[in-house]
């Protein structure tokens, strides 16, 4: 009898809490808008299973010596995981679109102020009893960067016990930028603005596409080291694609090494998707903040690149700076959709490419000030 | 509430620096793009087209020699009649 106790008691059934059977659905609601809604599947797809696994009792996933445990502390304590996602990321950028129309780099500038007003909104939200530090504001903040592995990076080194929900916030934004950004494009722009036809973008050579990646890793040694980490392998990721003597190792960086690592990264964040650190006031706050920092971070965008038409020679359709909140290439896919309806022989995608991987410049950059000022 | 103003007033702070900052870093880098790439480019041009320009004076050469366009063109069409029926017949 006493050993059909001892088996009871080390069932699932027995030991389960509130709490964990809550995150467990959770879990399967990421599974669910990955797979059956396609949201961001390479990412919720090891997320959500990795939140299901940590919320099992007994198991320990999470504990000291669990599984999830030495891949947390392994990769994303140490910020390897998002760094090493960067240089993969970095391998699969293409410069040429920014290289060729180098004023596309104020609509990625602009964007970034998603980042630096949500700062306010989640400070304010300490007036309705929440209780953000400035740390805690930034990580959160950085979800208007619209660009998941730079949100985990400055996440699990400013607030680490906000990172499952500021991951899941991130992610799950993106993979609505869609929806999100054209009500906001439409309601700042004229349908005449929407119809303007860009010029085509010029050539770019072999060498400018090497030098830049340099370029960019020297300006940001000189002027902001704290950045480096992020943007120095990127540049290393790009300079592989574009120096054309290692292609083993670009197509290594841009395929098998970014899956394996997006595998343990996904069930690393997963693992922080515990009850204790989620189901709380904080995450929907953190959930709230970050469609404000998407949305503002669209409406600068769009209003730079409206003043840009307005004061530039050349002609600027103000739908590509909504692409300056980087989300690659989503973002410019849905400025050329929403040109795409506004003059069906618009096509905007190569000069919203510019904007959109300047956001991805200008969120490592903006990490870089938020850790320099405050991490 | 005190501390509460003083959040406020840093978070204004860092709003205001981050964004000067990124304006300026991009910016810089703007300068970066105009001066020293394009004039890279302009200097190391692809050797890409390098070797079209390079096949245009071949061809130019080609013509000196006194096999004109037309007769090129003529041949070609030639050639692909005979592989034409050629493909028929089989």
């Amino acid at each position: 009898m006493e050993s059909l106790k001892v088996l009871w008691l080390s069932t699932g059934l027995a030991n389960f809490e509130l709490g964990q059977v809550i995150m467990m659905l959770v879990g399967c609601g990421l599974l669910y808008l990955a797979i059956a809604r396609n949201f961001e599947p390479l990412l919720l797809v090891p997320m959500g299973f990795g939140a299901i696994l940590t919320n099992i009792p007994v198991a320990g996933f999470s504990e000291v010596g669990g599984l999830l445990h030495f891949i947390y502390y392994a990769g994303i304590d140490t910020g390897i995981f998002p760094l090493l996602i960067f240089m993969g990321v970095g391998a699969m950028t293409d410069f040429g679109a920014l290289i060729a129309n180098p004023k596309t780099l104020l609509l990625g500038a602009a964007a970034q102020f998603g980042i630096f007003a949500t700062l306010f909104g989640a400070i304010a939200l300490n007036l309705v009893g929440l209780d953000f530090s400035m740390k805690d504001a930034s990580a959160i903040a950085i979800i208007g960067g619209a660009d998941g592995p730079t949100a985990i990076f400055l996440a699990s080194k400013l607030a680490p016990e906000l990172l499952g929900a500021i991951a899941v916030a991130a992610y799950s934004y993106m993979a609505l930028v869609p929806i999100i950004q054209p009500p906001i494009m439409r309601a700042l722009t004229t349908v005449e603005e929407r119809k303007i036809e860009m010029a085509q973008l010029r050539h770019v050579t072999k060498v400018e596409k090497i030098i830049f990646p340099l370029g960019v890793l020297m300006m940001t040694i000189f002027f902001l080291p704290a950045a480096t980490p992020l943007v120095g392998m990127f540049c290393l990721g790009n300079l592989m694609r574009e120096c054309g003597v290692v292609d083993r190792l670009s197509s290594t960086a841009q395929n098998e090494l970014i899956n394996i690592v997006t595998i343990f990264l996904g069930l690393g964040v997963g693992s922080k998707l515990s009850a204790d650190q989620f189901l709380n006031a904080k995450t929907l706050g953190i959930l709230a903040l970050g469609a404000v920092a998407f949305s503002i971070g669209t409406a600068t965008g769009v209003l730079m690149a409206k003043l840009m038409n307005k004061l530039s020679k050349e002609k600027v359709n103000p739908l590509i700076g909504a692409a300056g909140v980087s989300a690659v290439p989503m973002a410019a896919r849905v400025a050329n959709k929403v040109g795409l309806e506004a003059n069906p022989h618009n096509f905007l995608l190569m000069h919203a490419m510019g904007p959109n991987v300047a956001g991805v410049l200008g969120s490592a950059v903006a990490a870089g000030i938020l850790l320099a000022l405050v991490g | 509430m005190e501390n509460l103003q003083a959040l406020f007033v840093e978070a204004g702070t860092l709003m205001f620096a981050g964004m000067v900052f990124v304006f300026a870093f991009l910016g810089l880098l703007i300068v970066f793009i105009n001066v020293v790439l394009v004039n890279l480019a302009k200097k190391y041009p692809d050797a890409i087209v390098e070797a079209r320009s390079s096949s245009k004076k071949n061809n130019k050469k080609q013509d000196g020699n006194g096999v004109s366009p037309a007769v090129v063109a003529a041949i070609s069409s030639a050639v692909t009649q005979y592989r034409q029926n050629q493909s028929v017949k089989k």
